[in-house]
């Protein structure tokens, strides 16, 4: 279970801040509060995908090569998922 | 080197091994895996079998699904044409959609991982061959007696996307559109029961030492294929059946004039719709992958960034549904988070285009068929990716939405990014099934037809569009200018057509079915399915070091097939494979699989005549073929979960497995946690669509009161809940009686149908009425489910008592009683929630 | 009536079409520059020398050309399209003049409001608009979904039973502006056209003022022979002429048939022998409409009641 959370962590975010920031936009459409509530969400997803940078790439120097290449495709899932949230969040500054 | 299970890795560098073979050993092991003969092939599950049977009825709709397209191009070769009335027209076109996305695209992507899967992996079949052979003949049948439905003018006519209201009762009364949501929705269930069989396949029966790293990116593809179906399904099966009870019982799901909503049944479409294009693009991306690297002779460049670009498009596709709805007026910032998702969803694309040339480049390809059409699939799905950015930008998209610019958009993407691929696989993997690989000379000819045609059919068509021809209509007006374009794009269709016309005669002459006397690795790929293989697969199962294996082990291919690796025979003369845990592939136990039988066709027929029936409304042959399908498919299953004599054996080189295990992580639990992932989804989106609907049409909610039933619902459920854990740790202790462990589950499974009789008694006391309002539908659909979760409760607690009563339970833990179980336990937290939810979101916020 | 070349979509007539043309034209140059990108990899990697195809074959690549390059190219489009959305949608004054149009089986019907949103004018495929001036439109079905474009004039936006979307569109010089259903709404869906007309102010006042008297006013006389077949006949039963017995709701209204520019919602020419044509059996023209066919008529009385017809303008 450990490396399926290590590989799908950093996309389970990027999904879980999509699902969230839809939710605000549908239940509050129209308000300046629903913009503030998206940074906030929008700064949890990013510190969320930061953290899971930060534990992956300690973890691509582990010896045992398969732990290795886990961490590493965690990590790149992570870097993708930052972008993405970034994006994410650009409607309610940009519009 | 770690180890995931316990399994010592160094074990598995006895192989292989040395000394002679006993003599027998492949004369038992040809013996337990032989086919039926004559009509008995009808009883076969083999996945040999069963994957070419699948591959065949998904090329078949394919062809019937493009004469379709060229009919209708013939309508639209000029302006204000008779060659189809409207009606016709409008039929052709629905069908054409639904046709090419549902009995082609899907059901071709798990037709080839049915076939390719278990001897890519080098498993002996998929783990549960009877569930494959259930899924080819539910959609086999139930999708030829749909497509015949156009022959007698009853074919749907509300195109593949079925709009309410246009698909509602008062506009279109027959049973055309009754048709699709029966037919399709039932079409889906079969997809589902593949994705199962799929999912479980790539997880637990890999070679050993095929850890997730040395997985052939089909098999990446398939993964996530798989699991994309189990959330994106349920949203349109939910849809369907919203739908057809509207349409049958008239509850007001969509009916705005009863506080139900036309965009609940969009958002539910094409939640499930939109992932749809990648369910079909991924397995093909996957095939690409390791075509490019085969016929590149190098390994693929970037395969972990293919891998992340597999599961990232896997996740952002399920947040770019709404970019098909851009133009419904939805508030401003929602349609920007969409707009942001469908940008994102296009980087992966990105990395696996750049991934294919780069693995071109490195390696020196040759001018044959598959690789032309790999070639040509990357450029058309390149043209295709890019118009989709285009329409992402929402305001370009405002103009260009529903015309023919996006049927350009979406032919560019899915030909060029599935149905080029599956060319190039059909060219590629020929010679594995058949005595003679397809010709090289006629493929360059029906290349050059397809890729010219597909250009020249599509290309002008984005003008057509920006010229303001909108899609889906029968005929258009003269003097528009809208002529060249459209006369031109017939003149491509049919050159699109001659090219798969020629394909037909080069299959017809030259594809041979076999499984031993291969034409062979033609194309030299370095993956486990080109070893040499009975129906059995390979003789020995091998012992997986790198990504393309055959490239790496020289000796490999000799020493498999002189059983010098694992399994090498039949370890208990029954048909079984080696299950391997899901990350390392470290061997976990011997599965013994079952053999032919033809309990899984006459429930795939039973269970397609019920569907049928109710849509040509024959309701008690309905019931009947439905009430025979379920001992059926219990028939079926009675044969498994057996044990053997031995407890444990030999599969070579001194390794001992169990033949037996349950519990989490088994093949069996996977395989009804991933149907609980099914039913929690379609649960979810029935979530969504009551609050959906209370938020859009709050005026029309009222409270119901009764909040009181809730605690006496929710007591049962936990009381259901309680008795299967009691029944499971009798089990488990040696002194319980023969019977004390089934009983309690029993009467768990009574607990929860009178749980759900108590919820439903409560609901009948206020008065409420689900043809009156939304709310009503809906917490009438809430109930509906939770029924029919109940009902099949009932029928595994009693197919669990006729197990107990044939002492046919292993103890102390038997595999049956714990897939039971689980479904017991999710019924139970299901009806609490149901119970909960439906009295707790009150009337009046 | 769509008018096909030069393509609508990059032939702009008005504010909120014109940065959509701009935007397209943005678009295919950067699908074109990518494309171009691609091909020269696809090419080099294929064709190149072994100098080429070294530096294309190889992990960099697929960073540079599957991540930089369309990370920088999509992050600036983003931008771009989520500013220029946001500001053709900006908020509705409520002062500017307001239409409602309905979407029914297979026709517009239209309602010039009042400021208290209180239909005044009565009309049915085909909208008067004054130029440089833009006009809000309330969009809405009365059966199943449908979707209002006039391409020249903005992007569409459908329109669905239950809700109600609003659109401005805005013209800059006078003309006319074809416009199609865009949503698949079953039947002849293919056949349902619509015209904006832009006028320049006072001629646009003019109309107006005439309109509003007519609705106010008795009916022209017109052939009293056609006047009275139209009722026996049955056309009253669905079709409204302002001031007479006839106010049928089910079809278009006819009190301004005369001067419509188009039959059987945009889709033919109006004179006096199309009239005729469609009178007589509408179904040859647009088979499935809601409108029966009248073969039973004799061609002098079709001659009456399309005189008569042609007198309501």
């Amino acid at each position: 279970m450990r490396a399926w959370a290590i590989v799908l962590g950093g996309l389970a975010v990027w999904a879980a801040h999509f699902f969230v920031l839809y939710g605000i936009a549908s239940a509050m459409p129209g308000r300046v509060g629903a913009r503030w509530l998206v940074l906030i969400v929008t700064l949890a997803a990013i510190a969320a995908d930061g953290l899971i940078l930060w534990r992956t790439i300690g973890a691509g120097r582990r010896a045992d090569a398969l732990e290795a290449w886990i961490a590493r495709l965690g990590g790149l899932g992570a870097a993708l998922s930052l972008v993405a949230v970034v994006w994410q969040a650009a409607p309610a500054v940009a519009m | 080197m770690k180890s995931e299970t316990g399994f010592d890795p160094a074990l598995l560098d006895r192989f292989p091994t040395k000394g002679p073979r006993p003599d027998d050993e492949l004369a038992r092991l040809e013996e337990a895996w032989r086919a039926p003969k004559g009509w008995g092939l009808l009883t076969a599950v083999n996945n040999n079998y069963i994957g070419t049977f699948y591959v065949g009825a998904a090329f078949l709709f394919f062809l019937l699904a493009g004469v379709l397209a060229l009919v209708m191009r013939v309508q639209l070769a000029l302006p204000l044409q008779g060659v189809l009335p409207q009606e016709t027209y409008n039929q052709f076109f629905t069908m054409h959609g639904t046709l090419m996305m549902f009995l082609f695209a899907v059901p071709m992507m798990e037709a080839l991982g049915v076939l390719l899967l278990p001897q890519m992996l080098a498993a002996r079949d998929l783990p549960f061959p009877r569930l494959s052979a259930y899924a080819f003949w539910a959609y086999f049948v139930g999708g030829t007696c749909f497509f015949l439905s156009l022959f007698f003018g009853l074919a749907p006519n509300g195109g593949w996307f079925m709009y309410p209201p246009l698909t509602g009762t008062t506009y279109s009364p027959g049973i055309n559109a009754d048709f699709w949501l029966l037919g399709i929705g039932f079409i889906e269930i079969s997809a589902i029961a593949g994705a199962i069989e799929i999912l479980v396949g790539v997880l637990k029966t890999r070679a050993p030492g095929m850890t997730l790293a040395r997985m052939p990116l089909f098999a990446w593809a398939m993964l996530v294929f798989a699991g994309m179906i189990l959330i994106a399904f349920p949203a349109v099966i939910l849809a369907t059946l919203l739908l057809e009870l509207e349409r049958a019982l008239n509850w007001p799901f969509f009916d705005a004039t009863r506080g139900g909503d036309p965009m609940l049944w969009q958002h539910l479409f094409w939640f499930f719709g939109h992932p749809e294009v990648y369910i079909i693009f991924l397995p093909a991306a996957g095939l690409t992958s390791m075509m490019v690297s085969a016929l590149a002779r190098t390994p693929l460049v970037g395969y972990q960034l293919v891998v992340l670009a597999l599961l990232a498009t896997a996740f952002i596709s399920f947040g770019v549904w709404a970019h098909h709805m851009f133009t419904t007026g939805m508030p401003t910032l929602s349609i920007g988070f969409f707009a942001a998702a469908s940008m994102a969803v296009s980087l992966p694309a990105g990395v696996q285009v750049f991934a294919w040339i780069a693995t071109l480049a490195v390696g020196k390809p040759r001018c044959n068929t598959p690789t032309l059409f790999v070639i040509g699939g990357l450029v058309t799905f390149v043209i295709g990716g890019l118009t989709g950015v285009m329409v992402a930008m929402v305001p370009f998209d405002w103009q260009v939405h529903d015309t023919h610019f996006i049927v350009a958009h979406l032919h560019y993407v899915l030909i060029g990014g599935a149905v080029f691929p599956v060319f190039a696989g059909l060219y590629y993997w020929t010679p594995m099934m058949s005595r003679r690989a397809l010709s090289e000379r006629l493929g360059k000819w029906v290349f050059w037809l397809m890729f010219a045609g597909m250009q020249v059919t599509f290309l002008p068509m984005h003008l057509t569009g920006m010229m303001g021809m909108p899609r889906r209509v029968y005929t258009y007006l003269p003097g528009m200018g809208l002529e060249p374009t459209n006369l031109v794009s017939t003149a491509g269709a049919f050159m699109i057509g001659a090219g798969v016309a020629l394909f037909v005669f080069d299959l017809a002459r030259n594809f041979r079915f076999a499984v031993e006397g291969t034409a062979g690795n033609v194309y030299g790929g370095g993956t486990l399915e080109w070893l040499p293989t009975g129906l059995y697969s390979t003789r020995s199962i091998p012992v997986v070091r790198s990504r393309e294996p055959l490239w790496d082990q020289p000796d490999l291919a000799r020493d498999v097939d002189e059983g010098r690796y694992l399994l090498p025979g039949t370890a208990t003369g029954l048909r079984e494979t080696i299950i391997t845990s899901p990350i390392r592939a470290e061997p976990q136990y011997l599965q013994i699989m079952p053999g032919p039988s033809a309990w899984p066709l006459l429930g795939a027929l039973f269970t397609a005549g019920f569907f049928l029936l109710l849509t040509v409304q024959a309701y008690t042959p309905a019931v009947i073929s439905g009430v025979l399908a379920v001992p059926s498919i219990m028939r079926w299953l009675w044969d498994t979960d057996r044990t053997v004599a031995e407890p444990e054996v030999d599969v070579g080189g001194g390794i001992r497995l169990r033949t037996y295990a349950t519990g989490s992580g088994t093949h069996g639990w996977w395989a009804m946690v991933m149907l609980l992932v099914v039913a929690a989804m379609v649960f979810l989106m029935t979530v969504f669509a009551f609050l959906f609907v209370r938020g859009v049409h709050p005026e029309y909610w009222s409270d119901y009161g009764g909040k009181g039933w809730a605690l006496p619902v929710v007591g049962l459920y936990a009381g259901a809940a309680g008795l299967v854990w009691l029944g499971r740790y009798l089990l488990r202790r040696e002194g319980s009686t023969h019977w004390s462990p089934a009983t309690q589950v029993l009467l768990a499974g009574a607990t929860i149908a009178l749980a759900w009789a108590v919820d439903f008694t409560g609901w009948r006391g206020t008065g409420f009425d689900p043809e009156l309002s939304a709310q009503g539908a809906l917490v009438m659909a809430f109930l509906a489910q939770q029924g029919l979760l109940a009902a099949v409760a009932l029928l595994m607690v009693l197919y669990l008592a006729a197990r107990t009563s044939r002492n046919l339970i292993v103890r102390p833990r038997s595999v049956t009683l714990d897939v039971v179980s689980l479904f017991l336990l999710y019924a139970a937290a299901q009806g609490a929630v149901t119970a909960l939810i439906t009295r707790l979101v009150p009337g009046g916020w | 009536m769509l008018e096909g070349w030069p393509p609508p979509i990059l032939d702009p007539a008005g504010p909120y079409a014109w940065p959509v043309t701009v935007l397209s034209w943005v678009l295919l140059a950067m699908a074109a520059a990518v494309l171009l990108v691609v091909f020269a990899a696809l090419w080099l990697a294929l064709f190149g020398g072994e100098r080429a195809r070294q530096r294309v074959g190889g992990t960099r690549i697929v960073w540079l050309g599957g991540i930089v390059f369309p990370l920088v190219v999509l992050t600036a489009l983003l931008v771009y399209g989520l500013t220029l959305t946001a500001s053709l949608s900006e908020r509705i004054r409520g002062d500017e003049m307001r239409v409602r149009i309905t979407g029914e089986m297979w026709w517009w019907r239209v309602a010039y409001l009042d400021g208290d949103g209180q239909p005044v004018i009565h009309d049915a495929n085909e909208l008067h608009i004054p130029v440089g001036e833009p006009v809000v439109l309330e969009l809405e079905s009365a059966d199943v979904i449908h979707s209002f474009w006039v391409p020249r004039l903005s992007g569409k936006l459908d329109m669905i039973p239950g809700r109600r979307n609003l659109m401005r569109i805005q013209a800059d010089e006078p003309g006319q502006f074809g416009g199609q259903c865009a949503e698949y709404c079953g039947g002849p869906h293919a056949l349902m056209g619509f015209v904006v007309i832009a006028h320049e102010r006072e001629a646009f006042e003019r109309l107006m003022a005439a309109r509003r008297a007519r609705e106010a006013g008795p009916p022209p006389a017109g052939d009293p022979r056609g006047a009275e077949l139209f009722a026996s006949a049955g056309c009253a039963a669905c079709h409204r002429i302002a001031g007479t017995d006839a106010n049928g709701l089910a079809g278009p209204d006819l009190t301004h048939i005369g001067s419509r520019k188009t039959l059987g919602a945009g889709i033919l020419p109006n004179n006096r022998g199309t009239l005729m044509g469609w009178i007589g059996n509408s179904q040859a023209i647009k088979p499935n409409n809601r409108m029966p066919p009248y073969t039973m008529l004799s061609a002098a009385e079709l001659r009456a009641i399309t005189a008569y017809l042609e007198e309501q303008r």
